[in-house]
């Protein structure tokens, strides 16, 4: 298992080579760059010469591209323009805030989809079977930016009973220790931090999490569906066994290895879905700081992001795979 | 228990029943600002944004700044200031302000900003101060600036630009200085930096004048929400108290509601149509017909809802040197457009190619279409493109782009944006050459006497509308949302001024 999990890990380092070297490549094709984004309207053609200059940018790309390498082998992904701040540095003090909304996401996914779904399989057809299928459909197609809109408009605007933008009021949070406003108030026992980051975040987690909780509902569904009809369960049932225990420990335990694999997955998308989220709602994580940095043409710190967002994709995967060892007792590495 | 013990122990009774005894709390006033800019960095010198010119200027300083209702530069830092002669400019510090941590603010602070402005990697700001040579200390209190040549509107380049920061504690923190003190001298002191979401300043009783100003917010909160609808909305959910740019359509939103209102003000960022002198546009003829096929008035009254103002040459009223007698004007009508593309050679129309961004400036992209309609019923065949910003901007830049949609903001006086867009050599963007204009300008640059250079400017602008490198259109009006209980008369440059607030009790 270790070998395998050792195997893995040194695999992706060619992935990560590759990837840095299409976005810098892609950056540098597209035009502008950061001194003509970041300098003012105003700024004369000598000025952005010297600026160029001053930055390293008068430099070819295959030599900046070199330099960046070098440099984030050992640890440093260089100086963000846009910031004027270390890119490990900018990144570090964003993350926290998309690790809270993910984990929210996730939670409130998770707590949905796979009871609806265990339950619809269980009883194909039914009423609930029918609320739900028609739930998870309305949870795949709806886009998140628009679904996050609405949740703005009518939670926000028209029942003014949440915030509608941000990650908490101000003053009312204490200083921040770890990042994670959440765990920062229940460090620091002030209540109505939590209130107020818990309200935060709620609708943001829900525009986030509802694609999640229709994907994840349906495949609950058809997985129990097609263990219910294994034979085992069947024998179980012959047994003599009660309905709930044959749902949960046989039937629910068996189906289990899909709904972990599409989790995984979907934690995936979820970081890629937090870009749209976060800027319908000024949620300050890494998904705005991407915009932010596109926009901006700050190169060292967009190709530090989807370095960091390669290395979340990777590592979650490899996650996945090592729990199914738990999940499937038949499953060795 | 020792006596230093028993005497620890009383002492520390004593402050807690001081402590605990309710203590009568004044009210604090806190006005958050939903804003479309976003913060990044925590050095003064690392942005060149409008908003965060601002923000620095109240917290760290700034020599002066433009009073639109007088229309004329007004001291902050500097108590008045001289033309020595036209390359010395002398200005005389006021002597009672301090830093924030009491020292006092001298001439070594602001030749200590001006170098940094220049030197420091981090600087996106040396374009402010590209037109000077030197700056030095005469006294402690006076300070002179040496510029390069001539430059009469040099007052544009620095005042609400240049942003003064303390000596002292740079040289001894060097660049942490800027996370670890920020400490400044103007009206208001800086509080909190979170990147990408909030700036918070808290109103500095210390700084002249400040303590009279009782109904001036004790806090303000400028928060990044970069979404229309999410300014608006959190204007009426009572998240933020004044919000920047309300787009025309979601103006009704905010005056239908009852603890809100909206105003609006003329933005100084001058909107136009570049035509780069190259086929067909290096006839004038072709140039001209474009001007006389847009319907300006149309597209104001309708795609904008009157949310602009015409412009009839580079400028409006309230900037410097406005004249509104300028000549020519152009008015609509495609009949002529179309003589006038016949006299250059087209009498069969020719095809234009018009490039335009998209969300950066009000309904751009429904306007552009409104005016690539316009140019098609004047004789013109024009496709209308509409590359990312960051394309267009860097094309634009570069000169490459022949005919675009563009805004020019932060024009008080106009002399530095026009020689950046038409002077010869100015910038490639236009790549617009004409020895007459050239030479007016330069005349206006060395022209110290106001009344003087008013008349060259007007002269230079007649003719600049006459040739029409560019097609002049409109100014925004731009619409800002608050509650009830604020009263705020926003500027022209954007700029969110706490002493300009007023909140209501």
């Amino acid at each position: 298992m270790t070998l395998y999990l050792l195997q893995r890990l040194f695999g992706t380092l060619p992935v990560l080579l590759l990837i840095t070297l299409l976005v810098f490549v892609l950056l540098h094709v597209a035009p502008g760059d950061p001194v003509t984004m970041l300098l003012g309207q105003d700024t004369t053609a000598a000025d952005l010469a010297e600026a160029k200059k001053r930055w390293g940018l008068d430099q070819p790309v295959h030599v900046q591209y070199v330099k960046f390498v070098l440099s984030a082998a050992a640890g440093d992904l260089g100086k963000s323009f846009r910031f004027s701040a270390p890119v490990r540095e900018v990144i570090a003090q964003r993350l926290p805030a998309t690790i809270e909304l993910a984990i929210f996401s996730i939670l409130i996914a998770v707590a949905l989809a796979v009871p609806l779904g265990v339950w619809s399989g269980s009883r194909p057809n039914s009423w609930i079977d029918n609320l739900g299928t028609s739930f998870g459909l309305f949870g795949i197609s709806m886009p998140n930016f628009w679904l996050g809109i609405m949740l703005i408009l009518l939670f926000a605007g028209t029942f003014h009973v949440l915030p509608s933008a941000g990650r908490s009021t101000y003053g009312v949070a204490g200083p921040s220790q770890t990042g994670f406003y959440f765990l920062d108030s229940l460090l620091q026992r002030n209540w109505p931090a939590l209130k107020d980051a818990l309200l935060h975040v709620a609708l943001p987690a829900v525009a986030l999490g509802t694609n999640m909780i229709g994907i994840l509902m349906r495949v609950t569904r058809s997985s129990v569906l097609e263990t219910t009809s294994e034979e085992y369960v069947v024998t179980a049932r012959a047994k003599g066994l009660g309905e709930q225990s044959v749902l949960w420990r046989h039937v629910f335990s068996n189906a289990l290895v899909p709904i972990v694999t599409v989790v995984g997955l979907e934690v995936g998308t979820l970081l890629s879905g937090s870009i749209i989220v976060e800027t319908v709602f000024a949620w300050p994580g890494i998904g705005s700081l991407l915009i932010t940095g596109v926009s901006a043409r700050d190169y060292p710190l967009v190709t530090g992001l989807v370095l960091m967002y390669t290395l979340a994709f990777v590592t979650i995967n490899l996650i996945i795979d090592a729990l199914y060892a738990f999940i499937d007792p038949r499953i060795r590495y | 228990m020792t006596r230093r013990q028993s005497f620890l122990l009383a002492a520390l009774i004593a402050l807690l029943i001081v402590t605990a005894k309710p203590q009568p709390v004044p009210a604090q006033t806190r006005v958050s600002v939903g804003v479309t800019e976003t913060m990044e960095t925590f050095n003064p010198y690392g942005d060149s944004v409008s908003l965060l010119y601002g923000i620095w200027c109240q917290v760290m300083g700034c020599l002066g700044t433009y009073d639109f209702d007088k229309g004329d530069y007004a001291g902050m830092l500097a108590d008045r200031w001289e033309v020595k002669d036209p390359n010395t400019w002398i200005f005389y510090l006021r002597k009672d302000i301090r830093w924030h941590d009491g020292s006092p603010f001298t001439a070594d602070d602001v030749v200590h900003s001006f170098n940094r402005v220049r030197s420091d990697p981090q600087s996106k700001q040396t374009q402010n101060i590209a037109p000077i040579a030197s700056a030095s200390a005469v006294d402690k209190y006076t300070v002179r600036f040496t510029t390069k040549k001539p430059t009469a509107p040099l007052l544009e380049y620095l005042f609400d630009r240049l942003i003064i920061t303390n000596k002292a504690i740079y040289e001894k923190h060097g660049a942490e200085a800027d996370r670890k003190f920020p400490i400044g001298a103007g009206p208001y002191k800086f509080k909190e930096l979170i990147p990408g979401q909030r700036f918070v300043i808290t109103k500095n009783l210390d700084y002249p004048g400040m303590k009279n100003l009782k109904q001036a917010p004790d806090e303000i909160v400028y928060r990044v929400m970069r979404e229309d609808e999410q300014r608006v909305t959190a204007l009426l959910n009572g998240e933020i108290q004044i919000a920047q740019f309300i787009p025309p359509h979601l103006r009704k939103r905010v005056e239908s509601d009852s603890n809100a209102k909206a105003t609006t003000v003329d933005a100084v960022e001058i909107m136009f149509l570049a035509m780069q002198p190259k086929p067909p546009f290096d006839k004038k003829e072709v140039r001209q017909a474009v001007c006389h096929a847009i319907d300006r008035d149309r597209i104001i009254n309708t795609l904008l809802q009157g949310l602009a103002a015409r412009l009839d040459g580079p400028i409006g009223p309230g900037q410097y040197g406005y004249d509104p007698n300028l000549k020519p004007k152009y008015d609509y009508n495609p009949e002529k457009a179309r003589k006038l593309l016949a006299q250059a050679g087209y009498p069969n129309g020719v095809d234009v190619e018009l490039q335009t961004p998209v969300g950066r400036y009000t309904l751009d992209k429904q306007i552009n279409e409104a005016i690539a309609q316009m140019l098609n019923a004047a004789g013109f065949r024009a496709k209308l493109l509409t590359p990312e910003w960051a394309t267009l901007w860097a094309n634009v830049q570069a000169g490459k782009t022949p005919f675009y949609y563009m805004g020019r903001g932060s024009i008080v006086d106009p002399s530095v944006a026009l020689s950046q867009y038409f002077e010869t050599g100015g910038s490639p963007r236009i790549g617009y050459s004409n020895p007459k204009f050239d030479a007016l300008l330069a005349t206006e640059r060395q022209t110290f006497e106001p009344a003087k250079r008013r008349k060259v400017l007007s002269e230079a602008m007649s003719l600049l509308t006459d040739d029409a490198p560019a097609c002049f259109m409109w100014r925004h009006k731009m619409i800002y949302g608050m509650a009830k209980q604020i009263d705020y008369k926003p500027t022209p440059s954007g700029r969110i001024f706490g002493e300009d607030i007023r909140v209501l009790r």
